[in-house]
């Protein structure tokens, strides 16, 4: 087993990453940049190592700089964990170059896996079902003839994507110039390759992935599935196990069909075989109709991973850890089974209500729910500065419970506990979902946040918060406003606290002069 | 007694605040509640309101308020006076200004071009996302205030339009 290892990411996903570390007895590094130097994950790690300023591209991105931190601190392996470098082959085989365990599937996996052009090509040849489409074209009429043959809606995406960049729906001809151009630029900006393939738009598809794991000794599984449909901009927000649409059966070929796709590739460590699933093709099949086609694998640990681990009742970290090292993944496909519930939410730091821009400022109040079935994993405590610099996640929270319907409650419950100030978050949306009537019949598909949800905010504050935000005004420790002649004094709060966030308030003294 | 105004989406609350021995009085135009502060730390207020028990958390920033009751976060803005009708916006309304920091990416429009609303005037990226700036309404562009490549701060005016 390795002795140390380099985290080359930052966050909630390095603190967890490091906490599987810490249960396995492996000292652990963290890497940082100049925007994280009192981050959370280096304060977890035994010891970090300043890599750079703050954009990623001198930082998290730079391979040389964190292999040669792995070097210096002596580490015999590094953790990728999500987004940054954990596609990314030439840092996989880099790695390898040095002497050091990456963490993860072969570079050759991840580069067959990576491209999804020639991946589909392997699919296609390995049986697995795949959308209607084209690759490897890059003239604007090879598009637009291809189009014509697909049929509108169309999908155009980069070659290389991932994570909604570098794709768009088009309607009709008329769009596709513009959506080409900006697909392209955006893929060429986010993975540095602007390569773009087309295929068949499916509108209702939810989005269905399958957990696969396996060793370096041929054992290979699948971990069942995870329904991903409540996306906002391409981007999951919230996800649960298992999917309340899937039959036994559809269940187990999927998990097969993900099994074959990724034996197609030499696959091992975990990885995720995503899916589109289309229920009422599922419903009216007969024989050959088919319901589900591969999307795209992703050659990593999942955001989402925790509600597989909550279900299934593995760490799958730990097991990252221990099959990379070497060992036999010990179990059959029969030793799995599904328990009970588990749904994740992502907290974002962002505003629903504007288009989810983002939104950067420092946490005033970070202040985490607690009890029976509940999991939190966040890269942020109060004070912490929320940057433009990173993804605005702030937290995953998981729930797990004995069936769908009190897991909901659990997480509806939870989040009315997780109290984050200073930066705007999705609570609310996310609250608003739950709620609705088409995420408890599970109709919700990946197109129902911008199509079907009309969620706004509240218009009005209720009276009782204006009632509070009126008493912060005297509750101030030190406070000087004067009321009636007299100084105002503070119930229940004796003592000064340095870290209140009601000493930050310089607008609290008005009136003192 | 004191005098309070929160602003909260061009809305403007204004409460009158009284102590009265151990309790509180706030009133808000014919609404009115009697408050005991049970305990207030580190910004989590425990209060009986009308003999109700309600827990507040509560932060502030500058003017701004941060309220969460019952799972339900409010931004409010104090602010030092009572606004008479109407409410002035920071910006003219055909000033665009970048929603976050980023890098504008694309310039799509020059000055003096007329463009329909809801035209992609320039692409601004910021947290590795595209933010497309568009045209309010239709108009012609007076003002360009930015060159491609260039790194723009939040609020940072961008371009201007005026009503063609």
């Amino acid at each position: 087993m390795f002795k140390k290892i380099l985290i080359a990411n930052r966050g909630e996903i390095a603190i967890r990453i490091m906490r599987a570390c810490r249960e396995l007895g492996i000292r652990t590094v963290a890497v940082y940049s100049d925007a994280d130097k009192n981050a959370l994950h280096v304060q977890h790690a035994d010891e970090a190592i300043h890599i750079g300023p703050a954009a990623s591209k001198e930082s998290y991105l730079d391979m040389e700089k964190i292999i040669a931190a792995a070097k210096k601190t002596n580490a015999d392996a590094i953790h990728p964990g999500y987004g940054f470098l954990s596609e990314n082959a030439s840092f996989a085989a880099a790695v390898a170059a040095s002497q050091l365990t990456f963490i993860g599937p072969s570079a050759e996996s991840i580069r067959l896996m990576g491209d999804k052009a020639e991946s589909k090509i392997r699919m296609k040849q390995a049986g697995v079902p795949t959308v209607p489409g084209v690759e490897g074209i890059g003239a604007e009429n090879d598009f637009k003839k291809a189009a014509k043959e697909i049929g509108y809606p169309v999908l155009v995406k980069a070659a290389a994507g991932g994570g909604g960049k570098g794709m768009r729906v088009v309607q009709d001809e008329g769009e596709l110039s513009e959506a080409i151009e900006s697909a392209r630029r955006e893929a060429l900006h986010a993975f540095g390759d602007e390569r773009l393939l087309i295929e068949k738009y499916i509108p209702n598809a939810h989005h269905v992935e399958i957990q696969v794991f396996g060793d370096q000794h041929g054992n290979l599984f699948h971990l069942f599935e995870r329904e991903c449909s409540v996306q906002r901009r391409h981007q999951k927000i919230i996800e649960e196990t298992p999917s309340p649409l899937l039959t036994p059966e559809l269940r187990a070929e999927m998990g097969e069909a993900a099994v074959r796709a990724a034996r197609a590739v030499n696959y091992f460590n975990a990885g995720t075989v995503e899916f589109i699933f289309d229920p009422d093709l599922a419903s009216l099949r007969h024989g050959s109709g088919q319901a589900f086609f591969f999307l795209e694998m992703n050659t990593r640990l999942q955001v989402e991973h925790p509600i597989t681990e909550l279900v299934v009742g593995l760490d799958l970290v730990q097991w990252q850890m221990r099959v990379a090292a070497g060992e036999r993944f010990p179990f059959t496909q029969s030793h799995f089974t599904q328990r009970g519930h588990a749904i994740e939410c992502r907290l974002y730091a962002e505003d629903p209500a504007s288009g989810f821009l983002p939104s950067t400022g420092k946490l005033l109040q970070f202040s985490e729910p607690r009890g029976p079935g509940i999991r939190v994993d966040s890269g942020f405590t109060i004070g912490d500065e929320v940057t433009h610099f990173y993804d605005p996640l702030l937290a995953k929270l998981i729930v797990h419970a004995e069936d769908r319907e009190r897991a909901i409650q659990r997480m509806q419950a939870a989040l009315k506990d997780f109290i984050v100030h200073g930066v705007l978050t999705n609570i609310d949306f996310l609250q608003a979902v739950l709620a609705h009537p088409d995420f408890a019949n599970g109709e919700v598909t990946t197109r129902w946040v911008e199509t079907n949800f009309n969620w706004a905010p509240p218009s009005e504050p209720s009276f009782e918060a204006l009632v509070a935000a009126v008493l912060a005004e005297v509750t101030v420790p030190g406070s000087r406003f004067q009321v009636s002649g007299s100084r105002y004094q503070v119930p229940g709060l004796n003592e000064v606290d340095p870290y209140s966030p009601w000493k930050t308030g310089s607008g609290f003294r008005m009136g003192a002069n | 007694m004191i005098k309070l105004h929160f602003d909260h989406s061009n809305q403007q609350y204004n409460l009158d605040l009284s102590s009265a021995g151990k309790s509180y009085r706030a009133a808000m135009g014919d609404k009115i509640v009697d408050i005991e502060i049970i305990q207030a730390n580190n910004g989590k207020l425990d209060l009986l309101i009308d003999g109700e028990r309600v827990i507040a958390y509560v932060s502030s920033d500058n003017a701004k308020r941060w309220v969460t009751i019952h799972g339900q976060t409010f931004v409010l803005t104090k602010s030092p006076r009572a606004r008479r009708g109407g409410h002035g916006h920071p910006h003219a309304a055909g000033e665009l200004t970048a929603p976050m920091p980023g890098q504008i990416r694309a310039l799509n429009v020059s000055e003096g071009e007329a463009v329909p609303k809801g035209q992609t005037l320039l692409v601004l990226e910021a947290m590795k996302m595209e933010i497309r700036v568009q045209a309010p309404f239709d108009g012609v562009v007076s003002t360009i205030s930015v060159k491609a490549g260039e790194i723009v701060e939040r609020e940072q005016i961008l371009v201007k339009i005026d009503h063609g």
